[in-house]
């Protein structure tokens, strides 16, 4: 069945379970082909002929954050969320894909980003902006490329992110552009979907965006936007998480914070923690906003527990989806915060959304918001 | 196999929803933590104790097996269908009934999580002492029918020790309970003890009344490094003379360390040959007397380091090499299999002799994980389960092992259960009158042989 890349996983895997204990997935759905063990153990069988990749096979996989804490959790060092990619590329060879999941598929094609609207939509998010230089961020060069990502490009309820950002970046005097109707989706969303052979024309296009502006660096509020870039486009430029620029900014002294009174509580976006290994760039920008105190959820960093948003749940299973996010909201509240800042536009729709549907009284920030107001209006 | 009348008639015990034949139930069932697989002919989700009794009856009456299985952690392949038959799982009977302060005790159902049970207790004050490594995932009435032990054995004991008493339906479909919520009790033969250990093969425990002890208010950790195993072993036959009862005594052995060291766990002293992890807890003035008599003891029988953790983080620090040991060395081979021979107390340095012995003598790699409190050791081998000449060195120093921890006096498993693992050797520790008496018991409770068959018996 050709699954030479993931058989060494297989075999490194002793079935000790401690998996089920990271999987926000298997704790709701209680039954153990719903666990990462179990879908390992459907891997293996599927790998030997001993299963066929039926219907049932491929919502089984459907039913997974690929938040990747299973991942971390499990003591042989089995990757389990590659084993999780890899059998979704093997099902979308030989299944019908999701609804859902093929109209976002049929977007991109179309389109070039997920939410079925003309990409020179990009840029409507600046319609807001108070001020705007005249070039409108487009720019002919540019040291720096921000990739503002299809989510909060298109989706009104996060688009205040990129409309921090840039002004963050310009108060710091950062040479930067952004591509707007020539940026196209980075392809994320066809990995979950088991279809990374589409992605070619996607990175190929948004590399050669990039390149002619110049740029030695691109930034990224989306994290799985930038982890994308950094495991897929095989590039030589820098690749940074607007965390890392923004705590990089801070500590050589070109933005200046001012109080901001909060507690605050920090959600570790799996894609920038589990995914690019960040952990700390937020907290240090959150460390150092005076009169901000940090309060850590029980779990935390690389023990953080997914949103409800990854692994194109949200289009699979939204019950499910809003499920997770609604035990992630139950974390946050025990933290005694009332504030919630993130650094991911998709984990503050999940977030967001389903706080407002339980009617729960929770700021959700992304850090760019908190930055913001730390220094202050200028 | 299953006919389809059983399964419609199972199917209208529990719901259509909760009796799983699929393909992918049937992969999924198939294992635990121990190493052979055994594909089930169904899976049986019951919620409560009168769908239990429903498919006890029925199950007794067609004469099909059933096999109890909690979380499936456990490594001795005691909730897998050897025989064939169904599985039945806890997932829906996970709920804290009660905990009562004032008779300090828990009554819960035999699916929840031993770590809930755990966090729970902690909001009375209260604490459920047995912490087996699968605790965040493992199940009460998993605990309860493998008497699963855990780091703080050697002051607190094993599951057994918590068990007031239980609710079983038998595999006859009659329903029984043992004991109560009295702390003592004396009444007849103590069938809840029975019940624990008894690996599913007696009866399906339906609800679990356990013990609590209040939380300790303080503790104190400390790492002592050696240059000599012996050393080492000596200091744990003085604290363990000298009248402390510490929480938790580790001993890892150099074998480990270096894995640890290796795999960036941690890093020790070159030619360290043992780490001692020495964990009490009490009353903060104790605890603080205790730890620094600890430090002297370690010191004065060869510790080239003793540190002592000055706060909860240096102490979480302490415990970093413990806690990444079994994932440094499981990811040096494919497959490893945990041991688990147990011998009295003293013998210990004996017996981390032998099993040295035995890897050179077999040409295998093994290092020597030990709650070395109460004589338990886990011997990690290291292997591949595909490289059956292997296997076979590994098979004749497994004879050798269970042997040499009989004649010390000591037993199979301290902890981890007989189950499929150790069956054949179970001739070693008991006279035959003694096994036919298990049997018997065995017979008085399953007449038809129908729950678990084919396990340790």
């Amino acid at each position: 069945m050709d699954l030479n890349n993931i058989a060494e996983e297989f075999s490194q895997c002793n079935k000790c379970g401690l998996c089920l204990a990271s999987c926000p997935v298997c704790r709701e759905l209680l039954l153990e082909k719903y666990s990462p063990r179990g879908k390992i153990q459907l891997a293996r069988y599927y790998g030997r002929g001993d299963l066929e990749l039926s219907d049932h096979f491929r919502e089984i996989f459907e039913r997974c954050l690929l938040c990747g804490a299973c991942s971390i959790t499990c003591p042989s060092g089995v990757d389990l969320k590659k084993v999780f990619l890899e059998m979704r590329e093997k099902i979308s060879e030989h299944r019908d894909l999701h609804a859902h999941i093929k109209s976002m598929v049929q977007s991109l094609a179309e389109y070039h980003n997920i939410s079925e609207e003309e990409n020179e939509e990009r840029g409507e998010w600046r319609e807001l902006l108070k001020e705007i230089p005249d070039h409108m961020y487009e720019k002919d060069r540019a040291e720096v490329v921000y990739f503002v990502g299809c989510v909060s490009s298109f989706f009104p309820m996060v688009q205040g992110i990129p409309r921090n950002l840039v002004r963050i970046l310009d108060l710091a005097g950062v040479d930067f552009a952004i591509l707007g109707g020539e940026e196209w989706c980075c392809g994320f969303p066809l990995l979950g979907a088991g279809l990374s052979n589409k992605m070619e024309e996607l990175k190929a296009h948004n590399l050669e965006k990039v390149k002619a502006l110049g740029a030695g660096t691109v930034v990224f509020s989306c994290p799985s936007c930038y982890g994308t870039w950094d495991e897929h486009y095989g590039t030589d430029l820098e690749l940074l998480h607007s965390t890392q620029l923004i705590e990089r900014l801070i500590r050589d002294g070109a933005v200046t914070l001012r109080e901001v009174k909060a507690m605050v509580t920090y959600h570790d976006p799996c894609d920038l923690g589990r995914g690019g290994g960040e952990y700390e760039a937020p907290r240090a920008i959150l460390k150092s906003i005076p009169g901000v105190s940090l309060v850590e959820m029980e779990k935390n960093r690389a023990q953080s527990v997914c949103c409800g948003g990854g692994g194109n749940l949200e289009m699979a299973d939204p019950k499910l989806s809003r499920t997770v996010a609604r035990k992630k909201i139950e974390q946050i509240t025990q933290t005694g915060a009332d504030t919630v800042v993130t650094a991911c536009q998709q984990c503050i729709r999940t977030i967001k959304s389903e706080a407002r549907r339980q009617k729960i009284d929770l700021d959700v920030l992304d850090i760019t918001d908190l930055v913001l107001r730390a220094i202050g209006p200028s | 196999m299953l006919s389809e009348a059983i399964a419609n008639e199972l199917r209208a015990i529990v719901g259509s929803n909760w009796f799983l034949d699929s393909p992918e139930d049937l992969a999924t069932y198939s294992y635990d933590g121990f190493l052979p697989e055994y594909k089930p002919d169904g899976i049986i989700i019951p919620e409560n104790r009168e769908e239990i009794a429903a498919i006890m009856g029925l199950a007794n009456k067609e004469k099909i097996n059933i096999i109890p299985r909690g979380a499936g952690t456990n490594i001795c392949g005691s909730s897998v269908a050897r025989q064939g038959g169904i599985i039945m799982a806890f997932h829906r009977m996970n709920r804290i009934l009660e905990i009562d302060r004032e008779n300090m005790c828990a009554v819960v159902q035999p699916g929840v999580v031993n770590a809930d049970l755990q966090r729970e207790a902690a909001r009375f004050r209260l604490m459920y002492p047995p912490d087996p490594a699968s605790m965040f995932v493992s199940t009460i009435g998993g605990n309860v029918a493998l008497n699963a032990g855990g780091p703080r054995g050697v002051k607190y004991g094993v599951t057994r020790d918590y068990l007031l008493g239980l609710e079983v339906v038998l595999p006859t479909g009659e329903v029984i309970r043992t004991g109560g919520k009295s702390l003592k009790s004396v009444t007849g033969y103590d069938l809840t003890r029975l019940m624990c250990g008894s690996e599913g093969t007696l009866g399906i425990i339906t609800e679990i009344i356990l013990k609590l002890v209040p939380l300790p208010t303080s503790k104190a950790t400390l790492q002592a490094i050696f240059l000599d195993v012996d050393h080492a072993a000596k200091t744990v036959s003085a604290i363990m003379a000298s009248g402390i009862v510490p929480t938790t005594l580790e001993l890892i052995d150099k074998v480990i360390l270096d894995v640890i060291s290796d795999y960036g766990g941690a890093s020790f002293p070159k030619d360290a040959e043992a780490l001692l992890l020495i964990e009490v807890d009490g009353e903060e003035v104790l605890v603080k007397a205790q730890g620094e008599r600890i430090e002297e003891f370690c010191k004065e029988r060869g510790a080239i380091e003793v540190q002592r953790a000055r706060n909860a983080e240096e102490a979480e620090m302490l415990w970093q090499a413990r806690r990444t040991a079994f994932g440094a060395v499981a990811r040096l081979r494919p497959n490893i299999l945990v041991e688990d021979a147990t011998v009295p107390v003293k013998r210990l340095p004996d017996m981390i002799r032998v099993i040295m012995d035995l890897a050179e003598k077999y040409g295998l790699r093994i290092g020597v994980l030990a709650h070395a409190g109460d004589g338990n050791l886990h011997p990690l081998i290291m292997t591949d389960l595909r490289d059956e000449e292997e296997m076979a060195r590994i098979d004749k120093a497994l004879d050798e092992l269970f042997e040499a921890a009989i004649g010390m006096g000591g037993t199979l498993s301290g902890e981890h259960g007989v189950g499929i693992a150790k069956d054949r050797f179970i001739d070693m520790e008991y006279s035959e009158k003694a096994i036919e008496i298990m049997r018997g018991i065995k017979r008085v409770f399953d007449p038809n042989n129908i729950l678990n068959p084919g396990s340790f018996l």
